[in-house]
């Protein structure tokens, strides 16, 4: 049998993903070295180590037949793979924010201009909000730090991603609205999910038990 | 302007993203494969059908306008680049078949058309195989289409393959339990692949924990049976394994039997399936090879309530898989290249000749010969060539050359 492939999200969730997938039973000795190897066998399955945005494009062309990352890259990236399991670690959210002294004047601003500007790193999440809302925007795309973009005058309001929120704050920047919690996610292939069931539902099943005993 | 070896638009050699050149020797195995699955599809009683390249963009009701290549034409009539055969066998259905008691059965090959985001290193335009049964409600019908796609896969040499096949109605029993409200964000969730969201919204919509542990259990679920799966699931999803259940012995009667299995968590991403949905995967590739079902009620959109169903195959993938599995096209007579003597009547005679008897000819050099067998010759005189250092009547060469094993 043919070692199972699974793309694992280098970065901040990568320590709590080697936790569950120890818990769920599989090795993960080979991935405690800290090495440069990017492709890791262990046994009956294969690690392939990547950015987070990278694990849905591995998975849906079937390149890696499961992986881990987060549901606000499955968001952004909109590929095509089946979600099989929420891991509840790594909780964030996407937010709409704006400057705390600004909220109201951006708003009259918006009815007077009919549009506003969003800075974001995720305009495909950004532009699905305003979308479903109704609400006019013209997006601005970003590569980091989006926080400066309303305080510079670049953008009156921000689509960005917050763990704790302290960014925001010390940027005197204040939410508007939520548009998602995201947490991680275990994600398959949909040919390898028929194929390789078996291997695939019992992984899913342990990482199940797992997450919701925590 | 232009560095080193990159291609310039403006030079007329690039191709937009998504297209490719078929070279002649995958040609050649493409057409060996279409030639395997057009008379595997006319052993059964399918007649071909073939559909015009463009269809207005707003006939095509399964896909999504943005996954369709549009433009415009000198009418003002916004075109597209046939996206699917469905909307070309519905209309040709309801304008020509509509009255028919009988079942009409159409095969087709084609090449189709998406619109891919870019950087996805996705093609936009390959072939497309497949048959569709129309105004059989039977689940015999449902056993033929699978009988037929296990058949013709074998017959391009992709042996052992193993059947997915499931039900929409196992999963429909339940959304169907659901608030009104609630089931199209189900449903679409469950489509789209967030199984985590599908569950959990049926849950925060009232579904009762027993009934989410069984679609729980249900959508990992794939087995040769279906046992397991009847436990706390609702009576319509009962019903639906029940079909599945009467279906087995039908694919063994057909010949399958050994090549199905049940797989409740197959769902199609499309919308309009109704009953059976069936794929076929391979080892190593990430997309399906062949998928299909029943979509009875999509017809009833383009004006004939018709029942249908039907399959289409990738040919990319096929051709992929049983590349893989050390496959070689068997077609035609080897190569023979027959280098001219100083009469070109002579050479043309002696080609002549043995094209009569059979023989694939090319006189001079072939810079390409696609992967077949290639032997040569020369030209002695109308009726003699040299062969292997020997000079030989053609008729003697013809026999020579069409015994080699194939």
């Amino acid at each position: 049998m043919t070692a199972l492939r699974i793309a694992l999200a280098q970065g901040s969730i990568f320590e709590e993903t080697k936790v569950a997938l120890a818990a769920a039973g599989l090795s993960i000795d080979a991935l405690a070295d800290g090495g440069r190897r990017l492709l890791v066998p262990a046994g009956d399955v294969e690690y392939v180590l990547c950015r987070p945005s990278d694990v849905p494009t591995y998975v849906s062309h079937g390149a890696a037949d499961i992986g881990v990352t987060g549901k606000d890259v499955l968001m952004e990236t909109g590929t095509d793979v089946l979600e099989l399991v929420d891991l509840r670690y790594g909780t964030c959210r996407f937010v709409v924010a704006a400057p705390q002294d600004s909220i109201d004047r951006s708003l009259d601003e918006y009815r007077h201009l009919g549009s506003l500007e969003v800075a974001t790193k995720y305009p495909r999440v950004a532009e699905e909000h305003f979308q479903r809302r109704g609400v006019q925007v013209e997006l601005i795309k970003l590569s980091g730090s989006v926080e400066l973009a309303p305080q510079v005058g670049l953008s009156d309001w921000i689509v960005d991603l917050v763990g704790t929120g302290r960014t925001l704050k010390e940027n005197r920047l204040a939410i508007v609205e939520e548009i998602a919690t995201c947490t991680a996610r275990l994600i398959a292939n949909r040919a390898s999910y028929a194929r390789d069931r078996d291997r695939i539902a019992a992984i899913a099943a342990a990482l199940e038990k797992w997450a919701s005993a925590r | 302007m232009n560095g080193g070896a990159s291609i310039d638009p403006s030079s007329g050699l690039a191709l937009p993203r998504g297209f490719r050149d078929i070279l002649p020797t995958e040609a050649r195995e493409l057409h060996a494969i279409e030639r395997t699955l057009m008379e595997t599809f006319a052993r059964y009683g399918y007649v071909p059908l073939e559909p015009p390249t463009v269809e207005f963009a707003s006939s095509a009701l399964a896909l999504d306008e943005r996954r369709m290549l549009r433009f415009l034409d000198r009418d003002g009539r916004l075109l597209a680049l046939r996206p699917d055969v469905t909307t070309a066998v519905a209309r040709v259905v309801a304008q020509r078949y509509r009255d028919a008691t009988a079942a009409l059965r159409l095969a087709y090959f084609a090449p189709i058309f998406r619109e891919e985001a870019s950087m996805r290193g996705s093609e936009r335009e390959y072939d497309q195989a497949g048959v569709e049964l129309i105004g059989d409600a039977s689940l015999r019908g449902d056993a033929e289409v699978i009988a037929l796609l296990a058949e013709a896969l074998a017959g391009c040499g992709l042996l052992g393959v193993e059947l997915d096949v499931g039900h929409v109605g196992f999963f429909g029993g339940f959304v169907a339990e659901l608030p009104d409200n609630a089931r199209e964000a189900v449903a679409s969730a469950a489509r789209a692949g967030d199984l985590v969201s599908a569950v959990r919204l049926a849950r925060d919509a009232g579904l009762s924990a027993a009934r989410v542990s069984s679609l729980e259990r249900g959508l990992r679920h794939r087995a040769g049976d279906l046992a397991a799966a009847r436990k706390d699931a609702p009576a319509a999803s009962t019903r639906a394994l029940d079909q599945l259940d009467e279906l087995g012995p039908l694919l063994e009667a057909a010949g399958v039997g050994a090549a199905i299995c049940f797989d409740l968590g197959f769902i199609p991403a499309l919308p309009y399936y109704s009953g059976i949905v069936f794929q076929v995967t391979a080892p190593g590739l990430g997309f399906p090879i062949a998928a299909g079902g029943r979509y009875d009620g999509l017809l009833a959109r383009f004006g004939a309530d018709r029942a249908a169903t039907g399959f289409g195959i990738a040919v990319p993938h096929l051709h992929q898989a049983v590349v893989a599995a050390g496959w070689q096209p068997q077609v035609g007579a080897p190569l023979l290249v027959l280098a001219p003597n100083k009469s070109d009547a002579a050479t043309l005679s002696a080609a002549a000749g043995l094209r009569a008897l059979g023989v694939a000819v090319a006189i001079g050099d072939v810079a390409e010969h696609a992967g077949q067998e290639v032997h040569r010759a020369k030209v002695v005189d109308a009726t003699h060539v040299e062969y292997e250092g020997a000079t030989r009547a053609i008729e003697a060469l013809a026999g020579v050359l069409m015994r080699t094993p194939r």
